[in-house]
């Protein structure tokens, strides 16, 4: 391995890192707001002009709270889990790429860590990880609530990646590549070639999938405030609780880009407009996240677990069986 | 005595006693006849005229008429609903509306009365006078709320005797005409007295010379009258009432601490006033303005504890004083069961020695009356106590029972002008010191019922009889018979002639004649007053019941044994009913109670008095004690009675059931040994929590027990012994008394009486000496010496001066030698 | 609603119909229905739609409180004040005692005394608003309007002795000057026309 890669990679991890550490604050800030303009309200107001160091005066909160580690806990898979969560979060996006490659002091670079051929196996892989966040978060706690969590997390990941990854099989069997720029290179044909014309229904059940693996509402059992308290993140407080923030909101971020660049065109042709086109897209959908949070209501847990093995799967399946049908004549 | 009868009051027949007033006999029986005026046991003033009711048809005012048997009393009809209102809305004319910021503070009777009666608009108008109010030292007058009902000088006069207050013109102008007419007549009648008097002073000074008792501003039923040290400090709604007795003197009297936290900053209760049922008793200063004595500001402190134990373990003997509770004094003797102490106290001891010497004549355990009985006979004697200071009680009831139509004699060798000014029915003698005994052998002798004395007493009385020969000057109507000889005109003959006839005429003439009298040598030898046999002649007419009220002048004499022995004799042969008043606050408690000694050991605890380790509730001891109004427990009063006091002011400190629980007495509370005072002395075994405290609407006292009367097992014995009348004092003398509103140390403590004490000096010697107001002046007498100021001191006459003993800076005790008069030599320093 | 109604308000028929509610699918198939009639009717997007019209319209309700304030109610029980007289600019209390009597959860207290002009002067005043329940009974029953509720309503404090300072209350002399002490409308003020109920006293000088 030459140095310039090695080095290149390093600050790739590096910005990235820091980039989506700091729109996961960012991206509470947005939510905020546009949550409160939608029930006519204003948001946060005081810190800042419109409350822009609000972001800020959280992340001095969350630094310098006090680390509390109940008694009864079991002490390190208790500190561990919100490792598991944000590190899940941000392994996984070393297979997106972000941006198209572009050229800069003569060295061309490449907004993503690793182009790997599996990179879609990989994202969905990593991300199922991230179910040990929560799972082992919520089981060492020592508490009811935290316990609820954690069955309620490992039920969801393990059910909705099923519907994630049937709802894939179809548009890979379509592109026959797991690498991601290949699926963006598959969609450059302008908007006419992006993948949700030829897989309106595979597009649906990813977007009701990475609802369901995020966690956001209307799929918001895993930490939901009025029954459980904060769930798995009850007993955090400070920065450990911190991570399972970062994790979430970066997971957000990155399924974002995953749908744009799976469904939605990506990158375009890598022109500097097919690249805030992408960001464009990313955004949108970002911003679709918390839009349903203000107009829709959660569901229950069993309504949950029957919508994916009743509806979602059924249906995932027999359009992986009709595009394998049309791929075939 | 009156007999029972029945009447009917609206309806309701009810049994009372012939001649009482229809009020009295009302409120005994729940029945509500509207009165403010009246004031029970005094003379009906009939200024209010509210008390209006109909008796057999006819309009009487309650609080005068007298019950008939079969009498029929309506108390409300037409005509006197009429005249209640328009008396009310008279009442209500000018009277300012200040009630947000009156003391009365809705404890007002005008108030009540305006609502009762439905006063909601005025008819009547009259232009207001201005009438300032004004500052008489101890009480406040505000005339512009005064309503005249005159309760304050009837109090003064009927039930304290000091007759300082009457009413002055108003200078008001006269009532519009019309209303004579247009108003009801009673209400117009009382608005025309109203109209024309204020209240003011009888001396027309400026301020209030008086025995300063503040029974005028107890019972004004508006807020005219205020205690200037109470006024405007605080709302009569906000006092927690405790229901107590006076610790000041042996009259018991009933009372209520008004308590109340002292400030927004301090939450520790405080005193503000003392408050009374004045319908039934009646307080003096003392009672009602000594109230915060207490020993404040004590912690329990183990050391002077620790200290106090270790005394009482090498003491032999407890010196103490009479003012302590029953249960004190009984855990002393329970101490002295158990560990020997010798309990000395002086004056308990005496009165103890005097009751027990007159037992052995009257075969009695105590004395027969009581000062409630006293209120109602109708002649009273009062021998050997120096009344308006030994007791105020016993004062009132001495002159409540002369001004209801009664008579009294007072025997006492300084001049008292209180008594004096009370009435013309009350002959004072100013007898010499120890010549108590003569006092008692001329009461003997003029009321003893001869025909029962022993004769050996009768053969002795009447060796101070002699006839002899008195010249008399008197006026006779004598018969003159003149010939008068007149020309008459003959009507026959027309001539004139000379006829002769007798006139008889009648003309005064003053014959001297020589007349022999029985001459009584005992009223020489008490200086009894020329005639003093005629008027007593005056004085006894319609008498039927009779009191004898005997002082602490005898307890101490030198022959206090035959003095004892000459009270009974009294009692038993004459109809005379007899009272003792004890000296001290509980002397007769302390007396019943404790086997007392007459002398001090080596090492002695004192208790309240002096001693080689002092405990005292003056706070002036080596360990602090809670004084009686910081204390639970029971005082015997006068009346035999054991009543009840209770805690007004918080005490943080040790109390004497510690100190006995140390030594090996158990008790949770000092309250524990109520239950067991000696029944063998008359005492009655019950609990404190059961004893009652208050008088009923018909003025009978409830209020803890009477003592039982005990038998006596001692030798009937009735020989007394002769007097010897050239026993005197020579020189200047020296009484041992208070002057009013002062009894121990403990009056003396509080802030409204609190005074130096000295050598108190009757006006006229004080001119007929050298010596000044405010001379240091040093009295010397056998038994020690004092050097203290001189007081002038208008509530006695004569040449007797007296010490107090109420300023613990004057060891005046140290000076005589037991009896209360002393020759002494004073001497300007 | 006239008060019959109100009283009668289970009983009638009008203005109440039933909510439509269908019973709970029971069959799988029944199930599947309403998913997907739920989903296709476009409830959710009506919901969407809400929630972004309401953005776009921007019509913001907030009240950023501790620098905005709403208006409160003239009869709104806040912490007391006590009045002067306006033309003397004394203050009104006479020291009666009544607010301290009538207080039902005991936090008034008030030290008075015989002062030089013959006058009940209130020498110390408090109230212990830690205590107060606000019932206005305090200045319904004050005969001079002299304790009155006012409109501040921010009372937190991180000492105790804070909630007692009778300075606070009672109206500064200079706005008293300055005209702005205002008559009490509400518990305790004098009720319109209650002139007429008043009988007059014969003053006949």
């Amino acid at each position: 391995m030459d140095t310039a890669y090695f080095i290149e990679t390093i600050i790739k991890i590096v910005v990235l890192l820091l980039v989506f550490s700091a729109l996961a604050g960012f991206g509470t800030y947005f939510e905020r707001k546009v949550l409160a303009f939608m029930q006519r309200r204003l948001g946060p107001m005081h810190v800042g002009p419109y409350g822009l160091l609000q972001i800020a005066a959280d992340g001095i909160k969350l630094f310098t709270k006090e680390d509390i580690v109940p008694q009864n806990v079991v002490g390190p898979i208790f500190k561990i889990a919100p490792v598991i969560t944000a590190a899940t979060a941000f392994m996984a996006a070393a297979a997106i790429p972000f941006m198209p490659s572009f050229t800069i002091f003569g060295y061309e670079v490449h907004p993503i860590i690793s182009d790997i051929n599996v990179g879609i196996l990989y994202i969905l892989g990593v991300m199922a990880i991230g179910l040990y966040g929560p799972l082992l978060g919520g089981m060492a706690s020592a508490n009811k609530w935290s316990l609820i969590s954690a069955a309620r997390a490992a039920s969801v990941f393990i059910s909705y990646e099923v519907v994630s990854g049937l709802s894939l099989l179809a548009p890979i069997m379509m592109v026959g590549s797991l690498s991601l720029i290949d699926f963006n290179n598959y969609q450059t044909g302008g908007v006419g070639s992006w993948m949700i014309w030829s897989q309106p229904v595979a597009f649906i059940l990813f977007l009701i999938a990475a609802f369901a693996e995020t966690g956001r509402t209307p799929f918001h059992l895993i930490a939901n405030d009025h029954e459980i308290i904060d769930g798995f993140g009850t007993e955090y407080s400070g920065m450990r609780w911190g991570l399972f923030f970062i994790g979430e909101y970066a997971n957000m971020f990155f399924i974002s880009f995953v749908i744009a660049l799976i469904f939605l065109g990506g990158f375009g042709d890598g022109s500097v407009g097919g690249a805030l086109a992408l960001l464009g897209k990313v955004s949108f959908i970002f911003f679709f996240f918390l839009w349903t949070r203000a107009a829709w209501p959660d569901v229950r847990p069993d309504q949950l677990m029957w919508l994916c093995w009743k509806v979602l799967m059924p249906i995932a399946v027999i359009n992986i069986v009709i595009t394998g049908i049309v791929i075939m004549f | 005595m009156a007999n029972e009868i029945t009447i009917t009051i609206d309806g309701k027949e009810i049994e009372t006693q012939e001649g009482e007033f229809i009020l009295n006999a009302a409120r005994a029986n729940d029945i509500f006849i509207p009165a403010i005026c009246y004031l029970t046991r005094c003379s009906p003033t009939l200024a209010c005229r509210i008390c209006l009711v109909e008796a057999d048809g006819k309009q009487v005012y309650a609080c005068n008429a007298k019950t008939k048997s079969g009498m029929n009393i309506t108390t409300t009809t037409e005509n006197i609903e009429r005249e209640r209102r328009a008396i009310m809305e008279v009442y209500d004319v000018n009277h300012p509306l200040q009630c947000g910021v009156c003391d009365q503070s809705g404890e007002c009777e005008l108030q009540n009365y305006t609502l009762e009666m439905g006063v909601d608009s005025q008819n009547y108008t009259i232009a207001d006078v201005d009438r300032p109010s004004v500052d008489w030292g101890h009480i406040h007058y505000d005339p512009g709320l005064c309503i005249v009902c005159e309760r304050c000088v009837t109090a003064c006069k009927d039930m304290i005797g000091d007759n300082s207050l009457k009413t002055v013109p108003r200078g008001a102008g006269a009532i519009d005409g019309a209303f004579k007419e247009s108003m009801p007549k009673d209400a117009y009648a009382m608005w025309n007295k109203l109209n024309k008097s204020v209240i003011g002073l009888t001396s027309g000074e400026e301020m209030l010379d008086c025995t300063s008792c503040g029974e005028c501003a107890a019972v004004c039923p508006v807020g005219a009258l205020v205690d200037t040290d109470y006024i405007y400090t605080s709302n009569a709604w906000e006092h927690k009432q405790v229901p107590a007795t006076c610790g000041h003197c042996s009259a018991g009297c009933q009372i209520s601490y008004d308590t109340k936290h002292t400030s927004i900053d301090n939450p520790e209760e405080k005193i503000y006033r003392v408050s009374n049922e004045w319908n039934y008793v009646s307080l003096c200063g003392a009672g009602r303005y000594g109230f915060d004595y207490q020993n404040s500001d004590v912690t329990k402190d183990e050391t002077a504890f620790g200290a106090a134990l270790d005394a009482f373990k090498k003491a032999d003997t407890i010196n103490f004083t009479s003012t302590i509770t029953n249960e004190e004094a009984l855990i002393l003797q329970k101490m002295k069961d158990k560990f020997g102490y010798r309990l000395v106290n002086k004056d308990a001891q005496d009165f103890k020695t005097f009751l027990r010497d007159y037992s052995v004549v009257s075969r009695s355990s105590i004395y027969g009356s009581d000062l409630e009985k006293v209120h109602n006979t109708d002649f009273v004697v009062s021998v050997g106590s120096a009344l308006k200071s030994d007791n105020p009680n016993a004062r009132y009831a001495f002159n409540n029972a002369v001004q209801m139509k009664g008579a009294g004699l007072y025997f006492h060798p300084v001049a008292d002008p209180v008594v004096d000014g009370m009435s013309k029915n009350v002959v004072s003698i100013n007898h010499a010191p120890l010549q108590e005994e003569a006092v008692l052998y001329l009461l003997l002798d003029l009321f003893g019922n001869k025909d029962l004395l022993p004769t050996k007493i009768i053969d002795y009385l009447a060796t101070f009889h002699s006839m002899k020969t008195v010249t008399v000057t008197e006026t006779i109507k004598e018969k003159v018979v003149t010939q008068v000889t007149k020309k008459v005109v003959n009507k026959e003959t027309g001539e004139e002639e000379e006829v002769t006839s007798d006139v008889t005429k009648m003309v005064p003439k003053k014959v001297s004649k020589e007349v022999e009298v029985d001459d009584n040598r005992l009223l020489e030898i008490v200086g009894a007053p020329d005639k003093f046999e005629e008027t007593l002649q005056k004085l006894l007419k319609k008498k039927e019941t009779f009191s004898l009220i005997v002082g602490p002048d005898l307890y101490t004499h030198p022959s206090s044994q035959n003095i004892a022995r000459l009270v009974a004799l009294i009692e038993k042969y004459s109809a005379f009913e007899l009272v003792m008043i004890p000296t001290l606050t509980n002397t007769l408690g302390v007396g019943l109670i404790c086997d007392l000694d007459d002398e001090a050991g080596e090492y002695a605890i004192g208790y309240n008095t002096q001693g080689d380790y002092v405990l005292s509730a003056l706070g002036d001891g080596d360990l602090d004690m809670p004084a009686i109004n910081q204390q639970e427990g029971t005082l015997t009063s006068i009346n035999k009675r054991v009543n009840p006091t209770n805690v007004a002011v918080g005490y943080g400190g040790y109390v004497l059931n510690d100190i006995a629980n140390a030594l090996g007495l158990k008790a949770e509370y000092t309250i524990d040994y109520t239950e067991q005072l000696p029944t063998a002395r008359g005492f009655k075994t019950r609990k404190f929590d059961d004893l009652p405290n208050h008088y009923t609407n018909a003025g009978e006292e409830v209020r803890g027990y009477l003592l039982g009367k005990m038998p006596v097992r001692m030798k009937k014995d009735e020989h007394v012994v002769a007097i010897d009348e050239d026993q005197a004092l020579d020189g200047t003398l020296v009484y041992l008394a208070n002057p009013v509103r002062q009894f121990t140390p403990f009056t003396n403590k509080a802030h409204q009486l609190i005074s130096e004490g000295g050598l108190y000096m009757s006006e006229s010697a004080l001119s007929g000496s050298e010596l000044q107001v405010g001379d240091e002046v040093s009295v010397k007498t056998e038994a020690g010496e004092v050097s203290v100021k001189v007081i002038s001191d208008n509530k006695i006459d004569g040449e007797i001066a007296y010490l107090p003993t109420f300023d613990a800076n004057i060891n005046s005790e140290a000076l005589f030698g037991g009896y209360r008069f002393t020759t002494a030599s004073i001497e300007k320093v | 609603m006239s008060f019959e109604k109100f009283k009668d308000r289970n009983v009638g028929e009008d203005g109440y119909y039933m909510v439509d509610i269908e019973d709970y699918p029971e069959t799988g198939w029944g199930k599947f229905k309403q998913v997907a009639s739920r989903s296709l009717k476009g409830e959710l997007f009506v919901g969407l739609w809400v929630v972004l019209r309401e953005m776009f319209k921007f019509d913001i309700h907030t009240v950023q409180y501790p620098k905005e304030k709403l208006p409160i109610g003239p009869r709104y029980r806040a912490v007391h004040k006590m009045l002067r007289l306006f033309e003397s600019g004394t203050e009104r209390c006479i020291g009666c005692g009544l607010c301290e009597k009538i207080c039902i959860s005991d936090c008034i207290r008030m030290d008075t005394k015989y002062d030089e002009n013959s006058r009940k002067e209130v020498t110390e005043y408090s109230i212990n608003l830690g205590r107060c329940i606000f019932c206005g009974y305090c200045a319904e029953v004050c005969p001079e309007l002299a304790i009155v509720h006012g409109g501040r309503y921010e009372n937190a404090s991180e000492q105790r002795a804070h909630f007692v300072e009778f300075e606070d209350m009672l109206t500064p002399i200079d706005a008293l000057k300055a005209g702005q002490q205002e008559e009490y409308p509400g518990f305790g003020a004098i009720i319109p026309g209650s002139d007429k109920s008043v009988k007059k006293t014969p003053l006949a000088y």
